[in-house]
């Protein structure tokens, strides 16, 4: 799998997943994905750089110490997102009741809150299946 | 500040064990940081729990609570009546002694120290989808958290490093997942016929609607009662429970069989009582299912657990067998035998768990794993055994213990129906179970012993467990308050 | 007889869900080899998807997409599709977790066969033991 040709499309072709999975984050509310979608796309490109570049190198690019923040953070940052609304006073995660300025129907700060959930869920799933993908591939070794 | 923690004392209680379970992954170093984390988590459950119980019965807290400020139809709300602070307290007064009895006494049986954390992890999330599986007003929000609870509970079950747990664990996950997606059928249906996922606006919509759709309703109710049953172990489809619970960690198992299976079964409460009502499970016979499934589990389950020679697997067949007496006393539809089934419910967590705790402290430090190499362990570790025949006691329902009063209670209530079989099989359960726990009892004090070294546990340990045997004495002499609260529990859930 | 070959043909995508599921279902109760069990348990699932999926379908509903303020518009029922992601996030972590199940049996036993496993049990625990 260590080609000459895998390894340089695959060095092209990374980032611009990684991009589209972040795109499918937040656009969430107004296109299909959302984030655990997103995330899995993300972590598509971890994947892939894996495979290709063999597993030593990706764990150093991505130690376990950073995967395991990432996933305990991004799902207390959904909490924390939750909490704004009690802060102000209304129920447990409000969206438009919290003050959040919805704008136009169809443009990205439509969804308000989700959004910005997303992006926490996103990276919290991407960082899930990359510890999956670390952990089987280790079981072959 | 008072108001804000009042007002949103629902969601606190859920997010507690949760926000504990997402920081635990990044100390997992640190086992003494961990411990005195649960213990924190633990007392505030405790706290909290109680404080809403009073709210309840006071009064002073709004019975519902709008998740994201939607209302009803459109968000998901949290119902807090009677029954919700009443689960609420039995979930917090379990978690809380196992918390206390797993420090320091858990790295052997999980495989090495950094294991503890992801085993804490595990707790902590099945806490959480329980609180949460008590609160909830809504029919997909129940399936997520069912799934929660199943995960972590095949988690907990197969965390223990021993060749026979992923097996246990294997055949659990396929037949709890199956199970899910029976559940999810049945949410399918009913949401179909009633287009809502609230639980009290999809009640109103089926009581209109039912009549030009039997089959479907029949259909959805069969879905959630196997796929429920399965999870709760119900009599023929307890298969998985008896390798799987007494495979677990002695902590795990005093959860898995304390409150897992109940919190399933008080879904399964809300989904039939809520949801369809006693008039449709009355008219579609499911109540007589129900019955005649418990009445089968009660003796057939004792009948087995007399058999197992190993204590751990003898106590998973009596949980079969008691679980089948929470059946029976679903399908009496009055408000009696509704009391009785929750106080009963509450007293046999409290009871089963007392009883793995100090059966797995007994077996952990003699090295053995069958009742007859118990002898005369009553001498070498008097306060493990003290605990034991008291949840013994107790479990039997001799007067007194908190069993007594939860089957008095089921008995008046089947008494009530005119049922007198059931009545019949609700005492001769009670002459079963003797018959596969005072032999241990007896084994443990009036045998000359046989085991070389054996010594009670540590002080963590030893609080938990009299903790639990205290409470157990406490519901028998004094259960005004408790049955109380159940009393008001059963009324929120028969009247809409 | 015609009225339910009518309905039938009316509502095919409900027939096939529960084909699919009963299909899922048979294949984790009869087949011995553990991995065709979670294969089951997946087309089960499956057959649950496509159950809700289609139950929020309406014949002529475009895609539930708040684009513009047009109060005369027919959208399909989001609800369903938004329920069934959750689901197949499920799916896809139970999944996760019977394969690493499945991963450890194989180390211990040697086999992914359920029957040779109920068969050796009593070996695996005795050499444990010693």
């Amino acid at each position: 799998m260590r080609d000459f040709v895998l390894k340089r499309i695959v060095a092209v072709i990374i980032p611009f997943i990684s991009l589209y999975g972040f795109y499918v984050i937040l656009h969430g509310a107004i296109s299909p994905g959302g984030s655990f979608a997103g995330g899995i796309i993300v972590a598509l490109s971890v994947i892939a750089f894996a495979t290709i570049f063999g597993l030593d190198r990706a764990k150093e690019k991505l130690p376990e110490k950073i995967l395991v923040w990432t996933e305990s953070y991004g799902t207390l940052w959904y909490v924390l997102m939750g909490l704004v609304g009690i802060v102000k006073g209304v129920p447990f995660l409000s969206n438009r009741l919290a003050g959040i300025n919805l704008g136009v129907p169809g443009t990205l700060s439509a969804g308000g809150l989700i959004a910005l959930i997303g992006i926490g869920v996103g990276i919290r799933v991407a960082s899930t299946m990359i510890t999956l993908f670390f952990t089987m591939m280790e079981e072959e070794k | 500040m008072a108001g804000v923690i009042t007002v949103n004392l629902p969601v606190f209680l859920i997010i507690l064990p949760l926000v504990a379970a997402f920081i635990l992954p990044t100390i997992g170093r640190r086992q003494r940081l961990q411990e005195n984390l649960l213990l924190v988590v633990g007392s505030l459950g405790i706290l909290g729990a109680g404080y809403l119980a009073y709210l309840v019965m006071d009064g002073g807290i709004s019975s519902v609570y709008q998740m994201g400020g939607w209302p009803a139809p459109w968000g998901i709300e949290l119902q807090v009546d009677g029954l919700a602070a009443f689960f609420l307290l039995v979930i917090t007064f379990v978690l809380f002694p196992v918390f206390l009895f797993s420090r320091g006494n858990l790295a052997e049986e999980v495989g090495g120290r950094e294991k503890t954390a992801r085993f804490y992890v595990l707790i902590l999330l099945l806490g959480g989808a329980l609180a949460g599986m008590a609160l909830t007003n809504d029919l997909f929000n129940v399936y997520v958290l069912v799934e929660v609870a199943t995960i972590s509970c095949v988690g907990l079950v197969s965390s223990r490093n021993h060749p026979l747990s992923a097996e246990a664990a294997f055949r659990y996950l396929i037949l709890a997942t199956f199970g899910s997606a029976l559940i999810l059928g049945g949410i399918g249906f009913i949401y179909i016929i009633t287009g809502h996922l609230n639980m009290g606006f999809a009640a109103q919509e089926l009581a209109q609607v039912w009549q030009y759709r039997p089959h479907v309703v029949w259909m959805a109710l069969i879905f959630l009662l196997t796929g429920f049953g399965i999870k709760a172990a119900l009599f023929p489809l307890h298969l998985w429970l008896p390798d799987a619970h007494s495979i677990a960690p002695t902590p795990a198992s005093a959860l898995l069989s304390g409150l897992a299976v109940k919190g399933y079964l008080i879904c399964l409460f809300k989904f039939f009582y809520r949801v369809a009502g006693p008039f449709l499970l009355q008219e579609l016979a499911i109540d007589k299912i129900m019955k005649w499934a418990g009445l089968l589990g009660i003796v057939l389950a004792s009948l087995m657990a007399i058999r197992q020679d190993e204590l751990k697997r003898r106590l998973a067949f009596s949980t079969v067998a008691q679980i089948g007496y929470l059946f029976l006393g679903a399908s009496l539809l009055n408000t009696r035998g509704l009391a009785g089934t929750f106080f009963y419910l509450a007293s046999h967590a409290v009871i089963k768990a007392a009883l793995f705790l100090s059966a797995g402290t007994m077996l952990a430090a003699t090295g053995k794993e069958k009742v007859s190499q118990l002898a005369g362990i009553g001498r070498k570790m008097p306060v493990t055994t003290a605990v034991f025949t008291i949840a013994s006691l107790g479990l039997v329902g001799v007067p007194l213990f908190s069993g007594f009063v939860g089957k008095w209670y089921l008995l008046l209530g089947a008494l009530d129906g005119g049922d007198f079989l059931s009545a019949l099989v609700i005492i001769g359960g009670s002459v079963l179970c003797a018959a596969y726990l005072f032999p241990v009892v007896r084994l443990a004090y009036f045998e000359p012993a046989e085991i070389e070294e054996a010594e009670d546990p540590g002080i963590p340990q030893k609080i938990a467990l009299v903790f639990l045997a205290v409470l157990v004495v406490l519901l028998g002499v004094m259960p005004g308050t408790v049955l109380d609260l159940a009393g008001r529990a059963a009324l929120d859930l028969l009247t809409p | 007889m015609r009225i339910l070959l009518e309905k039938l043909l009316i509502n095919y995508p409900f027939f096939f869900a529960i084909i699919l599921f009963v299909m899922g279902a048979f294949t984790v109760l009869t087949r011995s080899n553990l991995f065709k069990k979670l294969i089951g348990i997946n087309i089960m699932e499956g057959g649950i998807f496509l159950f809700f999926v289609a139950a929020g379908n309406i014949k002529g509903g475009a895609v539930p997409i708040l684009v513009e303020n047009n109060p005369g518009m027919t959208y399909i029922n989001p609800l369903t599709s938004a329920l069934m992601l959750t689901g197949i996030v499920v799916s896809v972590s139970v999944t996760a977790f019977a394969l690493a199940l499945i991963i450890r049996l194989y180390k211990i036993y040697g086999t992914v066969d359920a029957r040779r496993i109920a068969e050796m049990r009593k070996e695996v625990k005795e050499r444990w033991q010693e």
